[in-house]
Parts: structure tokens; sequence; C-alpha cells
């Protein structure tokens, strides 16, 4: 089944600490890792954000070759941008010159950077859907945003919308297969066209997906309706969220790591 | 076993109505009404299936009762509650229904998710929903299911999540329409299973659309809609041996019911049965 392939958006249960962590303090705290790997500028920053990193990585008991494989199909991006990185910078001492081209060491060391911090940057944020479920996530993004309701905008319509958007997208994921299999079996195979010919295709494809998703968005509504919801009505929270020691640590964490670089 | 329906049937009439419809119709358009004028009563307690060919309006019909859609004419009146723009949300709460399609009425992300949908909505206290959150998915085995996604699940699973969603909401009248037509011959079975139960339990009132001659020949009453009315009121037994009926609506006859009269034709007499295994114990005492 194609959903089984989504490593986004997937909860790996081990039960560490990070996993029984508040939702709220778990996307602060990535927040800010991200303000701590734009902080990065030196070897000894990238050393110290490498053993941060993998140590908190580690401190999960979820596997690191997970982490990994989430930041896999980015692969080519990170090949890319240390191309780019090497060949326009031209300062720093020399190393090598072939024609017109010449490395220098500053545009390697950039060029390192640059993939290092993308690659921390994509594998440990992931780090907050695997141990955090959806309805988790989606409560804590409630919320963080839940101040927005006193200029008038409404957090929990967004997390509702969030949360059916991420229950459909592999019924819909799975749904496009079906049908991409039913236009193959009459002889349209995708895979088989010219690349002109595959966007015309496309459309044959969005069509149909398209139509049954406002099918299945009339039965969903008769179906919360049906079980009594009502826009904006009030509403209890079986899992509350609570803030502990351990969130603000958490989070202490992550501004000591930022100082920590800021000063190397 | 027919019999005991029979007299089920008589005690049911004697409970109090929890749905009455008065001359209600209904149509997208005024002028091609759906159905017209249609008035019934429903007793508390009552097993009651709703039989008619595709596009007779028979899910329409269920739908007005809760008000997912707007009725055009005549009056509901549900558990003493008259339907009306104030009494929407206490009638939703006494009326449960699980859909066809297993997939779309899966809200929640995960199974819990699914079942605290609704308590949450009834501004229940953590602790009751946790314990209807046991007792019922206890009661419908699916209490090692609770950190599924409904991709994990099979469709029988699945349904079986949205039966246990609408009555931990504990209402008084669940609707079933079509709930079994998407799954398979075992899922169907444990179906029937969950509905016996529920009339063992006594509390709940069952209104099922249903094409599947079993279904059928376990509830109590059956209603029949055609022609954009009611076409008849009867009990099980009545609508099967009523050959012009069974054809408006397009049903077919309970297997062990047409091997019964094919045996009479060439002469072996066995009396209607109830069901295939009563069947094999009269020709084989």
């Amino acid at each position: 089944m194609s959903s089984e392939k989504l490593l986004l958006g997937r909860t790996i249960e081990t039960g560490s600490w990070v996993h029984k962590l508040d939702a709220r303090g778990k996307i602060i705290g990535m927040l800010l890792y991200v303000a701590v790997i734009l902080l990065s500028h030196s070897w000894p920053a990238m050393a110290l954000l490498a053993v941060f990193s993998i140590s908190v990585m580690a401190s999960t008991r979820i596997p690191l070759k997970y982490f990994v494989k989430a930041a896999k199909p980015l692969r080519y991006l990170m090949l890319f941008i240390f191309i780019v990185q090497v060949l326009s910078i031209k300062e720093g001492e020399v190393w090598l010159t072939l024609g017109s081209l010449s490395l220098h060491q500053d545009g390697l060391r950039l060029g390192a950077f640059s993939v290092i911090r993308m690659l921390f940057l994509v594998s440990f944020t992931a780090l907050l859907t695997f141990t955090t479920t959806p309805g988790k996530l989606n409560q804590g993004l409630e919320g963080i945003l839940s101040p927005l309701k006193k200029i008038g905008m409404s957090p929990d319509r967004l997390t509702l919308m969030i949360g059916i958007a991420l229950r459909f997208i592999p019924t819909i994921l799975d749904e496009s297969q079906i049908i991409m299999k039913a236009q193959a079996s009459r002889g349209a195979d995708l895979a088989e066209l010219p690349l002109k010919e595959k966007a015309r295709m496309l459309v044959s494809l969005l069509v149909p997906v398209i139509s049954s998703a406002f099918r299945r968005a009339q039965d969903l509504v008769y179906s919360m309706e049906a079980r009594g919801f009502r826009m904006d009505a009030p509403r209890t929270r079986y899992h509350r969220l609570r803030w502990g020691l351990a969130d603000t640590v958490f989070i202490c964490m992550f501004v000591v790591m930022g100082l920590a670089v800021a000063i190397l | 076993m027919i019999e005991t329906n029979r007299l089920q049937n008589l005690e049911a009439s004697e409970q109090p109505a929890v749905i009455t419809l008065s001359g209600v119709s209904f149509g997208y358009d005024p002028k091609q009404p759906i159905f017209q004028d249609i008035s019934l009563t429903i007793a508390q307690g009552q097993w009651v299936s709703l039989v008619g060919a595709n596009g007779c309006g028979k899910s329409t019909l269920v739908k007005l009762l809760n008000a997912l859609l707007p009725k055009s004419d005549g009056e509901i009146v549900v558990c003493g509650l008259q339907l009306n723009e104030e009494n929407i949300g206490s009638i939703r709460q006494n009326i449960g229904m699980v859909f066809q399609n297993p997939d779309n009425q899966f809200i929640g992300a995960t199974v819990e998710e699914d079942i605290l949908f609704g308590l949450e909505g009834l501004c229940l206290e953590p602790i009751e929903m946790g314990h209807r959150l046991q007792v019922y998915t206890d009661k419908l085995g699916i209490a090692h299911l609770l950190d599924k996604h409904p991709g994990e699940l099979s469709g029988g699973q699945k349904q079986r999540v949205a039966i246990a969603s609408i009555l931990a909401m504990e209402p008084g009248i669940v609707i079933f329409d079509e709930a079994s037509s998407m799954l398979d011959e075992g899922s169907r079975n444990e179906l029937l299973d969950i509905l016996q139960r529920m009339r063992a339990e006594g509390k709940y009132t069952i209104l099922m659309i249903t094409h599947d001659a079993d279904e059928i020949l376990a509830s109590d009453r059956v209603l029949a809609l055609y022609g954009g009315g009611l076409a008849a009121d009867m009990t099980p037994a009545e609508l099967f041996s009523n050959d012009d009926l069974l054809d408006k609506c397009n049903l077919r006859m309970p297997f062990s019911w047409q091997l019964a009269r094919e045996l009479q034709k060439v002469g072996i007499n066995t009396d209607v049965p109830a069901s295939e295994k009563e069947l094999i114990e009269k020709l084989w005492p």
C-alpha cells in the first residue's frame, strides 16, 4: 500500500522521554533548532551541532537509520547546493584549477556547511513527526496558535482542516493508484508515454480523483454532522496538554545550544 | 423464530413511539418530489428494516430524521422532540448513524481519535470518555486497534469502529444506512451478530436500510418504499411471501426460503423456515 511508503507523518512509538513531551514544547523546540542551525558558522559549531543532534536523536530510541531515511529524498538537492556553492564562491586559497573553473577553500567549506545544515535540518525535524502522533501534533499547533483567537482568528478551524487533510492524504493517494491502474488496464499507461502526453494524461487522472474527493467530503460532512459536530461549538479534550519541567528543560537545551554555536 | 419476531413486534407496539413522521415529503426540486406524504411510527426498541430499489429515497428519508437534509413538508417528532432549528442538536444526540462507506465516515487519524471525535463534541469529562472508550471498544472487539490508522484496517474492522464511535455516544436510535453493502460475507455476518446483541440489550431502536435478505429476516418489521410512497409496512415473513413486492423492491428471498419453495414444488413439504439451520433440521430430523 502506498501509504506505508510515506515516512512523513508516521509516528514510531518507543515510549522515550521525547515521546512524552508536550507537543507545544516540541514544536517550539524545532523552531529554535532552525535558529541554531542558521547560527552555526564554524567547524567547532558544526561539530557541536552534530554531537547535540545525534545524541537527542539517539535518546528517542528510534533507530538512526529512520532519520537518515527522512533526509534521503533530498540527496540530489543537497548535491546541487554543494556544487553551486563550490563553483560560485571564489574566495580563499585556490586548491585546484581546471580551465576556467577553480576550486577555492571557502567554496568547499561553505558547500560542506550547507549540506550538513540541510542534512541535520531535515533529519532532526523528522523527530517531531516520529515522536508525536498527528492528533497530538495538531493539538500542540492549536495550543501555540491559540493567542490568534484574540484577533478574531480561529485556530481550531485550521487544525481541523489540517487533521482531515492528513487523514485523507493516504486514502486519496491509494485511490489515485487505483484509477491509474484502471486507466492502464484500458491501454492508457502513464509510465510509457512521452513527457508531453504524460502531462495531458494527468488531467484525465485529476478529474476523477478530485470529483471523488468531493464525494468523500460530502459523506464526511454527513458523518460529522450526524455525530453532532457544529463549527465553533464548545468541545472538551480527552488528552490535555500538560507543560512539565521536562518541556522547559527541552526548550532551554535549544536556547543554550543557540548561544553556544553563536559564540563558537 | 418468526413467531417470536411477531411477539416482539406486538410487545414493541405497546412501547412509546420514538420516531413519528406525519405527511413528510422531500424533493430537491419541489416539482419533482422524491417521496410524498409519508406517515409512520416506530416504537421504542423495534428493529425496522427499510427496503426499496436503488434511488427510491431510502437514504434520503433517514437523513431527514436528523436534519442532514431539510424536509420539504410534514412533521417529524423524534423522542418527543419536534424537529426544528432549535432541537436539531438534541435530536442528533438521540440518533446515531452508520453509513455505507467505511472509509468516508472515519474522521480521526486513528481509531481512538475517531471514537473521541463524537465524545469530545458531547463535552464529556475525560474520565467518562476514557470509560466509554474502554466499554465500547471491548464490546466491539476493537480494543487492540486503538492506535491504528484507517489504512491499516480491513473494511469490517472500519465498520466496527464506525459502530463503536456511534454507540459510545449512547444514542437511543441507531440508523444503519446500507452499512453492510461494502463488506464481505464474513464481516456481514459479524455485523448481523452485533445487531442481534444490540437487540438483546434492549436499549436501542434500530432502523436499517438494507438489501440483504438475512438482515431483513432478522428484523421485527419491514417498511418498503416504492414509487415515492410507503408501499408496505409488514413483517419480514409477509414480505418474503409477497412476490410482487419483492420484485418491486428488487429483493431476493433468503436462500432457505427459496430452497423450501423449490422443495414444495417437487412435493416435499416443509414449512417456511426461519434459517438454513432450521431447514436442515426439518429435512433430517
